[in-house]
């Protein structure tokens, strides 16, 4: 991908999540407040995409209903990234029957499909954010640890490597110095791609009808409570659809920075 | 000693891919039962009878709910193999009466858009490889790009929205065979293209530079007869190493494909079912899905065996 792209991807990128920080202090009408002498209004300068059916800003929900993703996301990639570094370094170095054990199950998990397992959870445990999170943690920690490991073995066959511990470097020491500058590239892009898809779980799930609180706005709810409007009112599906591809397109581009797969 | 090679591998696989199936189908059982919420009580209160002890002891009895986890485990088993699902907390009815009649849609999008997908995805991957950075490249990044980066409901949606509300091509949810049938594969195979291109195009370009293609070229072999003469069986060996991930998507994929093209499948009963805390409908439901990854990831083990014997001795061709 060419530089000008990439830096137009990482502005547009920065503008939505200042646009989504701001949300969290400031929405330009109150999301929740109903005024049925108002439904359905087309986009103006007031109501900056319209109103829906029942006159709510369709602007300022579509702004709170990032929250959710964000909440997500945030979730997602501490406890996946966490996990995935411990068992990596667990793999990497641990006992032979441990590595060969984690490994497995690292392949395993890998086979899951999400959305089922999401699915599971959601009806074990009642729909919701955690139900989703859960669902990804359970698969998405095992690239990290995989790649992680896999980077390890071969850091360590690696001259600089024996040489900077042989020159009396601690390990943490020559961890930070060698092994970050290899990894942060792969845990970027995997990072990316496990965000697009706890954004596209989250609007998934929320779809299907099975988010957790129907009164706060999310972008998979909204689009499941305007499905009946995707004829008539296109705008009130359109733009959820839209913020959640935006998104989920972004998290998968911006943080990948060998996009050539 | 013939019978001994018999078992070995006719029995042996078969006796691994039941060991697995029931691995699974019994972490998922085991999760349910230890989930708060008794299935009687649920099942009574969706029934709206007032429940007498007598009553629950009675249901209790009736669904061996009185016996040890293992023994339960061992009756659901011995049911879901004898087309015994029980019956659904909700409706009341047999859940196979209710799944039974729902399968055959889900299966049908389920496959067919795999089989396209590794169809069109196989063509696109071949002509990438044959013209790097060419038009069919370009397409299979696309398509790579797309199916990571875009939510498959939202292009479902968008499909929708243009083909029978701008185009007017399709009248929206009057159970037409393009609208239940081809719309739904289509966006299940779209997901899939991208992936199996990639890998298709990963293992022909591996064999572009070997000795025996130069050799071949040399005879006077056009570029692409002897791409496709020397390069397909490994371009396969490759696919099946990557292709494991596409089995899982296939069932979340088809599942939103159902919902927004309102195919009457098995997703819609599913969706339903975890909305009521149904687990009859879906304990069975795990149960068939894991039966599909099961013998999905044991097809491609062998397969990829019998194409490429290194597999079995660890020496497995890395692709890139």
């Amino acid at each position: 991908m060419a530089d000008v792209g990439t830096l137009a991807l990482r502005i547009f990128m920065l503008v939505v999540l200042l646009f989504i920080a701001i949300g969290f202090f400031w929405q330009p009408h109150d999301p929740h407040a109903v005024d049925l002498s108002q439904s359905l209004e087309a986009p103006s300068l007031v109501h900056w995409l319209g109103t829906d059916h029942l006159g709510r800003d369709l602007a300022s929900r579509l702004i709170v209903g990032a929250q959710s993703s964000v909440l997500a996301i945030a979730i997602v990639l501490v406890s996946s990234i966490g996990i995935g570094i411990m068992a990596g370094a667990a793999i990497a170095i641990g006992p032979g029957s441990v590595s060969v054990i984690l490994r497995w199950l690292a392949e395993t998990v890998l086979t899951i499909p999400t959305f089922v397992l999401a699915l599971v959870l959601a009806a074990l445990f009642g729909a919701g954010l955690m139900a989703i999170a859960a669902a990804l943690i359970v698969v998405t920690w095992a690239p990290y640890a995989l790649s992680l490991a896999a980077l390890f073995d071969r850091l360590r066959a690696e001259q600089y490597w024996q040489a900077s511990l042989a020159m009396g470097s601690g390990l943490p020491g020559a961890l930070h110095r060698h092994l970050l500058p290899n990894t942060l590239p792969v845990l970027g892009a995997l990072a990316g791609a496990d965000a697009g898809r706890a954004v596209i779980l989250v609007a998934s799930l929320g779809f299907l009808g099975l988010s957790a609180d129907t009164g706060h706005p999310e972008w998979g709810a909204m689009i499941h409570e305007y499905r009946m409007f995707l004829f008539s009112e296109p705008r009130l599906i359109l733009a959820p659809v839209f913020a959640t591809t935006v998104l989920a397109f972004l998290l998968n581009q911006v943080l990948d920075r060998n996009a050539d797969v | 000693m013939n019978w001994f090679a018999a078992t070995r591998f006719a029995v042996l696989p078969v006796a691994s891919l039941g060991a697995s199936w029931i691995a699974v189908v019994a972490v998922s059982f085991l999760l349910i039962r230890l989930v708060p919420g008794d299935p009687v009580e649920i099942f009574i209160n969706h029934m709206n009878v007032r429940a007498t002890d007598e009553l629950i002891a009675a249901y209790r009895a009736e669904w061996g709910l009185d016996r040890s986890l293992f023994a339960q485990f061992a009756i659901w088993l011995q049911g879901f193999i004898t087309l015994d699902w029980g019956q659904s907390f909700v409706t009341g009815q047999a859940v196979t009466a209710e799944l039974f009649p729902r399968v055959g849609w889900s299966a049908a999008i389920g496959l067919a858009g795999f089989a396209s997908a590794i169809l069109v995805g196989s063509g696109i991957g071949f002509l990438a490889a044959l013209q790097p950075g060419g038009l069919a490249d370009r397409l299979s990044r696309l398509f790579a790009i797309g199916g990571q980066a875009l939510p498959a409901f939202a292009v479902g949606l968008i499909a929708l929205w243009i083909l029978a509300a701008e185009l007017q091509w399709i009248r929206p949810f009057s159970g037409g065979v393009v609208e239940r049938l081809l719309l739904p594969i289509a966006l299940v195979a779209f997901f899939s293209i991208g992936s199996v291109s990639r890998l298709v195009r990963a293992g022909f370009s591996e064999v572009c530079n070997a000795p025996y293609m130069r050799t071949a070229l040399a005879k006077g072999l056009g570029r692409g007869k002897a791409l496709w003469r020397h390069g397909r069986r490994h371009a396969a060996i490759v696919l099946l190493a990557g292709i494991a991930p596409d089995l899982a998507w296939i069932i979340g994929g088809t599942a939103v494909a159902e919902i927004v093209f309102g195919v009457p499948g098995l997703s819609e009963r599913i969706v339903a079912a975890v909305a009521e805390r149904d687990y009859p409908v879906l304990q069975p439901y795990i149960a068939l899905i894991a039966l599909w990854l099961v013998l999905g990831l044991r097809l491609i083990a062998v397969l990829r065996r019998s194409l490429d014997p290194r597999v079995d001795l660890g020496l497995e061709v890395g692709h890139g």
